[in-house]
């Protein structure tokens, strides 16, 4: 490597730990610089300098209450799926309801509900769904509807952003999720997703919601068309909302999946690219206080890696989950809150359970977890030191 | 951390057998008592039968005995001494069924009642013979009085000596059992209740048994003649009891009588639960030993020992400027080093000795021709017993067809490896490897230190007259597996009937003297502790430095779905890329270090590679051992060059010796092997 390179590297990682945003040369630098850990150990330091060892999660399940979409999103497989389709589906209320009537026992404190741009459900639909699951659960957080959604309402029915977001917000909605942004620079999001909600229109809805008050959380699809150049503009231009409103909690970088859509050609990005790229968000979004890995897409045992690089928030005990699971993610659906304790322990990391709006509900006290069999130790292992041997059951 | 000084323990009572043979066992204890660090004396001895012996330890009314191995069976939790035994390898001399009418004709057997394994034994021969007989106690000694017609006994200990004459019929119960299994037999060990005996009650028992054998088998052999005369007994010459102790008695309890035991145990328990055939569900074969603990190596207790303050930082940095760390900083550094401090620093070691920036890989193909298996180690889910119907042993035509679609698919080399069939001898594989050899133009990677010992063993040969052989019929090298971790404490519990850290690394010895290169491996989860993982390095290294035979390492988390061993360990991502990045540190002699992503997926595997990885192992056309317990990952050549392009390296393909294969004869690949992948 130059030693130039290096020199930069030390430079840009001055300008990181003094909190001095970094430029889209910077951010692209650190995306090509080939010593990989070097970049995770700087955006570690960041982590470790907002959060120290806690990791974050939350429980909480996903409900799509239909795939109908009039959006021709090239990369996702319910692209331009009309009601009439045999894959289509769109629930009732009374059957979105029911979804949480199935889980009344469970300690869940937030349903994710995203949709399909359906063209015929009335605004009714979407603010009775809010309405009754409030009223089933009015302690339950509602993290629903993506800005393309809310831009789609807004346009559909013939109200400006805040006016949706308002007559939702009285409904029951507690923030927004940070999905369809997709890749904001217009070459690329013309390949990807053109007709749907610019990067304008995202930012706008945003910035709309921020103002009446909900917090909302953003994303970046990664791994299409897109340059490195235009990843790093599209976390400069979340940055600069952030900078504005402060109202984005997380920023969830989004590995494309490859199954059943019409990019499938492409190959998923694969490990040092989903790491380097958690890595990077780190150290350019210095104003978005969490970086979420979201382990089903990227993979379970990625994700741990991740909290080594920049991630502080995982995005596990997914109940139930629709859309990736169409397009061929091997990984498993859930994954209980034992294994995620102790996958975030075992990555040396401190396990906290929050709120949507990330209060602390839970924190790991260290306490054995119930499945693992650490059984009487034999005395002698205290030998030389040394830590005692668990007593193997036959 | 404050300890309180535990109360001084007050000494075993160990209860031994008055047997002469067992007199090697014991009389360093009476005669010159063991003490603690107190001073206190380690054991108050007491004499018993065999079978009371048992009893006693089963009543509470001693800590240690020395039990019939049959005992065993209702007493799993007892933890036995490591290494000690009383056993033989065909005749015994002191075990014998005395008749007036040959074997089969015999009607009723006397049995002793001071004996359980014996009888045991001597029950699972006849009934395997399909030969019924009435069976009747006698007490100790008195069997031999009943023998008439077609009346036989079965006596054993002293009283045995001399017999040979008195009978028109004599069977020695080790001819028996040798003729029967080719194993040795192992009749009674020292098996204490849990917890009770310490790593120094465990040495001072091994080292009297040394002490004995070394020096005292001609006075234990006097003084016991001279007992016999004193009592007006009938005695047999001195040199007659010396050289029963020193060469029929076998006081050992290795590899080779382990797997005796093991094949006893099986068969006991099979006959107990009236079963004639081998059960096809592993989970119903519960053979087991738990051994106790034995002392820390002298290294590590002097690692321990050492007081100098360690840094972590000044540590890596020498380590990754490519200068040796000992085993007390290698500990230190498991134990507190920053897990991308610890990956920079194996990464900038890579970059030193592979500098080219290029990621090696291999085609070739897992081949396992046998799943019988005699070891029965609780981590694997693939073996079945020997009498299994599960068993197979492919056949040449399978064989062939598996050859010759890895060389269609650009695979140079067969990674050879099966469990320990007893019915596999040397010429089975000096077969297979010339036929191997004639017919295709792949090199063989084959057979694991312990299938090389086992062979050694079952044909009476050195290991390395075996791997002569094996050379001269065409083996090229040979596969690490076998390892888990080297560490008799770690192997004692995991894979009790399995061979020793020694002798792994010994069979590694013989085949690097004689010019082969070998891999190393290391498999974790298994509830180690950091200083068993850094004496595995440690032992890698030390052998490395001797020889210069290891091409690469490998190592991986224990995938334990499905198998036997009921613990849970870490065997995390993130803690594999600690371990690898510590064996790229540690193991400064070793000059390529594998990634392991059949485990871990080929996510992982391709973070690895900045972990101090420079290779990404085997495009792996079959691999049915690891994929039993649930690793599932199959890859073809050109997603292997992806991985490896996406972390910023240049593929190549190379043997398994780490030459490049030339371009010209590594086909691009074509569509991947996965038409042919294992059942998973």
């Amino acid at each position: 490597m130059p030693a130039k390179d290096t020199r930069r590297f030390h430079q840009i990682a001055e300008k990181a730990r003094e909190g001095v945003p970094l430029s889209l040369e910077e951010g692209v630098f650190l995306y090509r610089y080939p010593d990989l850990l070097a970049v995770g150990a700087l955006a570690n330091e960041v982590r470790e300098r907002l959060h120290g060892d806690r990791t974050y999660f939350n429980v909480n399940f996903h409900i799509n209450p239909t795939n109908v979409c009039e959006a021709d999103c090239k990369f996702c497989s319910f692209a331009r799926l009309e009601p009439s389709s045999p894959q289509a589906y769109t629930m009732s209320v009374e059957q979105v309801r029911q979804k949480l009537v199935e889980r009344m026992d469970q300690p869940v404190t937030e349903i994710h509900i995203v949709n399909g741009l359906h063209p015929d459900l009335p605004f009714e639909y979407y603010l009775d769904i809010l309405r009754d699951l409030k009223e089933l659960r009015p302690d339950i957080h509602l993290k629903a509807y993506t800005a393309v959604e809310i831009h789609f309402f807004a346009e559909k029915f013939s109200m400006t952003y805040e006016e949706v977001l308002t007559r939702l917000k009285d409904a029951g909605l507690g923030s927004l999720p940070g999905g369809g942004a997709e890749i904001f620079a217009d070459r690329a999001r013309n390949k990807l997703c053109k007709g749907k909600a610019d990067a304008a229109q995202w930012l706008e809805v945003h910035r709309a919601a921020h103002k009446v008050g909900l917090r909302t959380n953003c994303t970046m699809l990664y791994g299409t068309v897109e340059t490195l150049e235009e990843r790093v503009d599209h976390m400069i231009r979340l940055r600069d909302l952030q900078a504005e409103t402060g109202g984005f909690q997380t920023f969830i970088p989004l590995a494309y999946h490859p199954e059943n859509n019409a990019l499938g050609k492409l190959p998923a990005p694969t490990g040092v690219d989903n790491l380097r790229t958690y890595a990077v968000g780190r150290l350019m979004l210095h104003n978005i206080p969490h970086i979420k890995a979201y382990w089903i897409m990227v993979g379970i045992k990625t994700a741990q890696i991740a909290l080594s690089f920049g991630v502080d928030d995982l995005d596990g005990t997914v109940q139930e989950e629709k859309i990736y699971h169409m397009a061929g993610a091997d990984t498993p659906q859930a994954i209980t809150r034992t294994d995620l304790v102790r996958l975030i322990r075992e990555a040396g990391r401190h396990a906290v359970e929050r709120t949507t709006l990330y209060d602390v509900r839970w924190e790991d006290d260290g306490a054995p977890l119930p499945d693992i069999r650490v059984e009487s130790s034999v005395p002698f292992s205290g030998h030389a030191g040394r830590k005692s041997l668990p007593v193997l059951s036959h | 951390m404050e300890r309180t000084t535990p109360p001084t323990p007050a000494p075993l009572r160990i209860c031994a057998v008055k047997f002469l043979n067992a007199r090697p066992l014991f009389r360093g204890l009476v005669q010159q008592p063991p003490l603690n660090e107190a001073g206190e004396p380690l054991f108050e001895v007491t004499t018993a039968l065999p079978s009371d012996c048992a009893q006693q330890l089963r009543d509470g009314a001693c800590d240690v005995a020395l039990v019939p191995v049959a005992a065993y069976l209702d007493n799993p939790e007892w933890e036995v001494v490591p290494g000690v035994a009383i056993g033989c390898q065909g005749s015994v001399e002191t075990v014998v069924l005395v008749s007036e009418v040959p074997l089969e004709k015999i009607e009723r057997i006397h049995l002793d009642d001071a004996s359980r394994s014996s009888s045991l034994m001597l029950r699972v021969l006849l009934q395997e013979d399909g030969q019924a007989v009435q069976w009747c106690d006698a007490p100790h000694g008195e069997g031999s009085a009943r023998v008439r017609g077609a009346d036989a006994a079965l006596v054993i200990g002293d009283a045995a000596f001399g017999l040979r004459s008195e009978f028109a019929h004599v069977y020695d119960l080790g001819d028996l059992w040798f003729e029967r299994t080719g194993l040795p037999f192992v009749f009674a060990f020292w098996a204490a209740r849990p917890g009770a005996l310490t790593p120094a009650h465990v040495s001072a028992l091994q080292h009297t048994r040394d002490r004995s054998l070394e020096k005292y088998a001609e006075a234990i052999a006097r003084e016991y003649r001279e007992q016999k005369v004193a009592s007006g007994l009938a005695a047999l010459d001195e040199n007659h009891y010396a050289n029963y102790l020193r060469k029929t008695i076998r006081y050992g309890l290795e590899t080779h009588q382990r797997e005796g035991l093991a094949e006893f145990l099986s068969r006991a328990s099979r006959l107990r639960a009236g079963r004639e055939v081998v059960s096809d569900d592993v989970h119903e074969d519960v053979i087991h030993v738990q051994f106790a603990g034995v002392e820390a190596p002298a290294r590590l207790v002097a690692a321990r020992a050492r007081t100098q303050r360690l840094n972590v930082d000044e540590i890596l940095d020498r380590a990754a400027a490519g200068e040796r760390i000992d085993l007390a900083e290698g500990i230190y550094l498991y134990e507190h080093a920053d897990t991308m401090a610890l990956g920079l620093a194996a990464d900038a070691r890579r970059k030193a000795l592979h500098p080219e920036g290029v990621v090696s890989y291999i085609v070739d193909r897992n081949v396992n021709y046998t799943n019988v298996c005699v070891t029965r180690c609780k981590f694997c889910n693939f073996f079945v017993p020997p009498g299994s119907r599960q068993s197979y042993v492919l056949p040449r035509e399978v064989l062939a067809e598996k050859f010759r679609e890895t060389e269609a698919l650009g695979g140079i080399q067969i990674l050879l490896q099966g469990g320990l069939n007893p019915d596999l001898k040397l010429a089975y594989y000096e077969d297979l490897f010339r036929w191997t050899k004639e017919n295709f133009s792949l090199r063989l990677h084959a057979l694991s230190p312990t299938e090389i010992l086992h062979i050694a063993q079952i044909e009476g040969l050195s290991v390395r007259a075996v791997l002569q052989r094996l050379m001269a019929a065409g083996m090229d090298s040979l596969p690490g597996g076998g390892a888990e971790i080297l560490d008799d404490e770690i192997r004692n519990r995991i894979s009790p009937f399995k061979n020793s850290t020694e002798e792994w690394l010994e069979v590694m010895r013989q085949a690097h003297l004689l010019g082969m290169k070998s891999t190393a491996t290391m498999v974790f989860g298994f509830q180690e502790t950091s200083e068993h993982i850094l004496l595995h390095f440690d032992r890698i290294r030390s052998l490395q430095d001797e020889t210069g035979g290891f091409t690469a390492f490998i190592t991986w988390p224990f995938q334990a779905d499905g198998t036997r061993l009921k613990l849970r360990d870490d065997t995390s991502p993130f803690r594999y890329l600690r371990m690898q990045a510590l064996a790229r540190l540690y193991l400064d002699n070793v000059p390529n270090l594998q990634v392991s992503w059949p485990t871990l997926g080929p996510e992982i595997g391709e973070i690895a590679l900045r972990f101090g990885a420079n290779d990404f192992g085997s495009v792996m056309i079959e691999e049915n051992v690891v994929s039993q317990a649930g690793a599932t990952f199959m890859l073809t050549a050109n997603e292997i060059e992806r991985h490896i392009r996406q972390a910023g390296f240049t593929p190549k393909r190379r043997h398994m010796d780490y030459t490049w294969i030339e371009p010209a004869m590594a086909p691009t690949a074509r569509r991947g092997p996965t038409g042919m992948s294992a059942p998973a």
